[in-house]
């Protein structure tokens, strides 16, 4: 019976990730791509298709592929992406090579959250083993974490939208579904590929490193080491082999050679490609320099545009402080409180609200993440309200920049009050999924000692 | 001691301006020799206004539509038509602009940009196209861009006299002015050589007073003689060009893009019996040979072209010169170099061949056998980049899986 169980879930899983793949391949048919690649919310100043392609073009008359302010991306992207952006076969869609490319980027990282899911739900089962509570969890539904948050990953309109819209955040997303699975199966010099590729395409899966940082040391997510120290009280057996590892420097040293590797070498290639057009200086000028100082206010799902636009020019170095700093500062807390839990951390890392210029490809990623703790954040509260927040504000926010823009009845209010009831769901969502979090290790502590707890919500 | 010490400031500041004095010089007369023809432009002039003067409107297409024809774009004319012919009330043949009697061909096409029209076209405004001095709201398109590697053509055609050229039948330019103008443009570096071509009574008059080297001066008339019209359209009701335009017309109609005549045919084609003046040229400024300049060094818009597999980046002006040395030197020792040739004994025209797939700087073949130093060269020049940049990405792949692979 559980062999058929999980022979009919396997099977309904590859049955929707082909569905996916063919819904993708017929949307990619469709005349211009839906003109999905010209919507704010999809392309924005540095996931645009228009814009790499004119960097692969600048680069081609042999000017720097930052002039005029267009491109903001790596020059690696240039010389994979760029022949695709101007290859045509002739009776097929425009861009149907780069759409391809995207198609696969997105059909890989979904294998890679799978991969990831089935490793945190080994270590979870493990846990639960060491706890004896594995007869109390069996009879209840228990999914498996790594198809479902692959499936949300592939089947999200979120990550289609971005996939058809000719963004390259499927690449940016494989980059960091790339580093997480390395470091939770322990294969470091995935870990620091992915991590050195993610943070030079955009800055700021730089924050990822605290929570690889715990993938490696301490292994994937796990209830907190005091619990099992706890339970040996508890229970007076004291087995050793049954304790979780204690935090190692080891695999640390070895990721850090990577990452240096990887960076040196990336880096190098950048200053060779860039050579005769300003060298290094000008690439972290230009990209990290674009995003940190948030240069290009057109807006986008973000709030920074809004905010800028009506700040003085006095106050923006203090604010972009403010709100770069922001991101530590919710990370930092997070890492001492949910350092046991370090693929939530990450998860929690990557939906940053306060990105520069955020788009749905981003939203597409922690959406799927958030597959991983489906176990976990069960009992989370207000999951309907947000999955009805995110439902409503999809289509609202294409009208209201409608409304804005081409007919001119509305102004940027209206599209603003869509995006900060997007940065709002987002802010709810990572509340309330630490606190489900939290809330789990409660009960998984109560379960243990036996002694009732309150469940603080 | 002391005095020492007291002339050590004074032996400084007499040192400054020697130095300043050295590096201008090594600069300027460094910079001169450094350039390289790189572009042509063409400022076509006509001064005179009112109907009977039809002649020097046609006079000014017609040169106008060869240099198009050979070559220079729209962008390098600058057209200054002093009166509106075409669609003048007593024009016949609206919009149209013939200089012959044939009407075969109407000058005045659709693409025909005139720059400066009508009362625009003043002695003011010449000198600030030739100096290039302008008010801050004047359009690019209205201005001389011309930089040290331009050839330039200057036709000015109209009614003259002797040191004198008539503007809008109310004012002139005077050939010292024209000279001071040549002089400023020489000094700002506004061109590498100029080609003044005038057809006016005693033409020749006009440039009596340059002085800057690079110029070369020819003019319809002597002083003394007049120039005079071709001949009459019944039809049209006015003479409709005058001789030197319409010989000179005759020489370039024969010619096409690929030709080389050079300037001493175009100088001696001039026949003074069918001018019934002498054109006169002045080449003593003008130091290259007459007989190795193609007129599509002035006259039309043809560049060497070196073929390279790497992406065109345009030489800095202080490598050019060394360039350009050895560009003439490969030219000597290979046979597949275009043949200057007079038009007047054949009228065949040789491919121009490109260098074949040689690198430009040829002197360095030699010396760097080893595959390092070459592959050196190369990254230095610039040309592999891409390739290189390609290379390491994909060196990136298996340097990522062995790893891996060996981790797992």
């Amino acid at each position: 019976m559980e062999k058929l169980k999980k022979k009919i879930r396997s099977f309904s899983f590859w049955n929707w990730v082909i569905a996916s793949i063919i819904f993708r391949l017929i949307l990619i048919y469709f005349p211009n791509n839906l003109n999905l690649s010209s919507r704010p919310e999809v392309s924005t100043p540095l996931t645009s298709f228009r814009r790499l392609s004119e960097g692969y073009w600048l680069k081609q008359l042999s000017m720097s592929p930052y002039a005029g302010s267009m491109y903001h991306g790596s020059p690696l992207l240039l010389s994979l992406l760029g022949p695709l952006t101007v290859k045509r076969i002739e009776g097929q869609p425009n861009h149907l090579l780069y759409s391809l490319v995207s198609v696969i980027a997105d059909v890989v990282s979904a294998m890679l959250i799978r991969a990831t899911g089935q490793n945190l739900q080994v270590a979870y089962f493990g846990t639960l083993k060491s706890f004896d509570l594995v007869k109390q969890i069996e009879g209840s539904e228990v999914h498996s974490p790594g198809d479902v948050a692959a499936l949300i990953y592939l089947c999200n309109p979120f990550t289609i939208v971005a996939c058809m819209g000719l963004s390259t955040s499927p690449i940016e997303n494989m980059a960091v579904i790339l580093c997480l699975y390395g470091a939770c199966s322990r294969l470091i010099p995935l870990a620091a590929f992915g991590w050195v590729i993610a943070t030079h395409m955009s800055l700021y899966p730089a924050i990822l490193i605290i929570p690889v940082i715990f993938l490696l040391g301490r292994g994937p997510d796990a209830p907190p080491r005091k619990l099992f120290l706890q339970m040996h009280q508890e229970k007076g057996v004291l087995n050793q082999s049954k304790l979780p590892p204690c935090f190692s420097w080891g695999p640390i040293i070895h990721f850090a050679f990577w990452a240096l590797l990887w960076s040196v070498y990336v880096l190098v290639l950048c200053g060779i490609s860039l050579k005769q057009f300003g060298g290094l200086w000008e690439m972290f000028k230009s990209t990290y320099g674009f995003i940190l100082t948030v240069e290009d206010l057109s807006p986008n799902i973000g709030v920074l545009w809004y905010f800028f636009a009506e700040v003085f020019e006095f106050f923006w170095n203090f604010f972009l402080i403010v709100f770069h700093a922001n991101i530590l500062f919710m990370i930092l807390p997070l890492a001492i409180r949910l350092h046991h839990r370090p693929c939530y951390l990450a998860y929690v890392a990557v939906c940053s609200m306060l990105k520069s210029y955020p788009s749905v490809g981003d939203s597409a990623l922690y959406s799927g993440l958030l597959g991983w703790f489906v176990n976990e954040l069960s009992d989370m509260q207000f999951s309907l309200f947000l999955f009805c927040g995110y439902v409503g504000v999809s289509p609202l926010s294409p009208v209201m920049h409608n409304l804005w823009i081409w007919r001119g009845t509305g102004n940027a209010n209206f599209y603003f009050a869509t995006t900060m009831v997007y940065a709002c769901l987002q802010i709810v969502l990572v509340v309330e999924g630490v606190s489900a979090m939290l809330n789990h290790d409660r009960k998984l502590r109560s379960l243990i000692t036996g002694k009732p707890r309150d469940a603080k919500s | 001691m002391e005095t020492f010490n007291n002339s050590k400031p004074v032996l400084v500041l007499l040192l400054l301006p020697c130095l300043l004095l050295y590096s201008l010089i090594s600069f300027n007369s460094s910079s001169v020799e450094a350039a390289m023809h790189t572009n042509n432009w063409a400022v076509l002039v006509c001064t005179s206004r009112f109907w009977f003067n039809y002649r020097h409107m046609a006079n000014t297409l017609s040169l106008y539509r060869t240099v198009k024809r050979l070559g220079i774009p729209d962008e390098r004319i600058i057209l200054m038509l002093a009166d509106d012919m075409a669609c003048n009330t007593r024009n016949k043949y609206p919009a149209q602009v013939f200089n012959n009697e044939n009407h075969r061909l109407n000058l005045y096409g659709d693409n025909v940009e005139v720059d400066y029209r009508g009362y625009e076209v003043t002695v003011e405004n010449f000198l600030r196209v030739l100096t290039g001095r302008h008010e801050t709201a004047v359009p690019r398109s209205k201005r001389l861009l011309s930089d040290e590697g331009s050839h330039i053509l200057l036709y000015m055609t109209g009614h003259g006299g002797d040191e004198f050229l008539k503007f809008q039948d109310s004012e002139e330019l005077q050939s010292h002015d024209l000279a001071d103008a040549v002089k400023q443009m020489k000094e700002k570096h506004r061109f590498k050589e100029l080609l003044i071509m005038v057809d006016t009574c005693q033409a020749a008059t006009l440039f009596n007073q340059l002085q800057s080297p690079g110029v070369l001066a020819i003019g319809s008339s002597m002083k003394g003689e007049n120039s005079y019209s071709h001949h009459l359209d019944s039809d049209v009701g006015v003479s409709v060009v005058d001789r030197f335009t319409y010989y000179t017309l005759a020489f370039f109609e024969r010619l096409n893009i690929y030709d080389n005549a050079s300037l001493s045919s175009l100088f001696s084609s001039y026949n003074p019996s069918w001018l019934m003046s002498t054109a006169y040229y002045r080449k003593d400024l003008y130091k290259r040979n007459l007989e190795e300049v193609p007129v599509t060094n002035f006259f039309g818009s043809v560049m060497e072209t070196i073929h390279t597999d790497a992406a065109y980046k345009a030489l800095s002006r202080r490598n050019s010169g060394r360039f350009e040395a050895q560009m003439s030197l490969d030219s000597v020792h290979h046979a597949e170099r275009r043949t200057l040739m007079k038009v007047n004994d054949q009228e065949e025209t040789h491919d121009v061949n490109p260098e074949g797939n040689k690198q430009p700087l040829q002197g360095e073949e030699g010396a760097s056998k080893c595959p390092w130093s070459t592959f050196c060269n190369k990254f230095r020049k610039g040309e592999n980049v891409d390739s290189l940049v390609n290379y390491g990405l994909v060196t990136m792949i298996p340097l990522l899986v062995i790893p891996t692979w060996l981790v797992r």
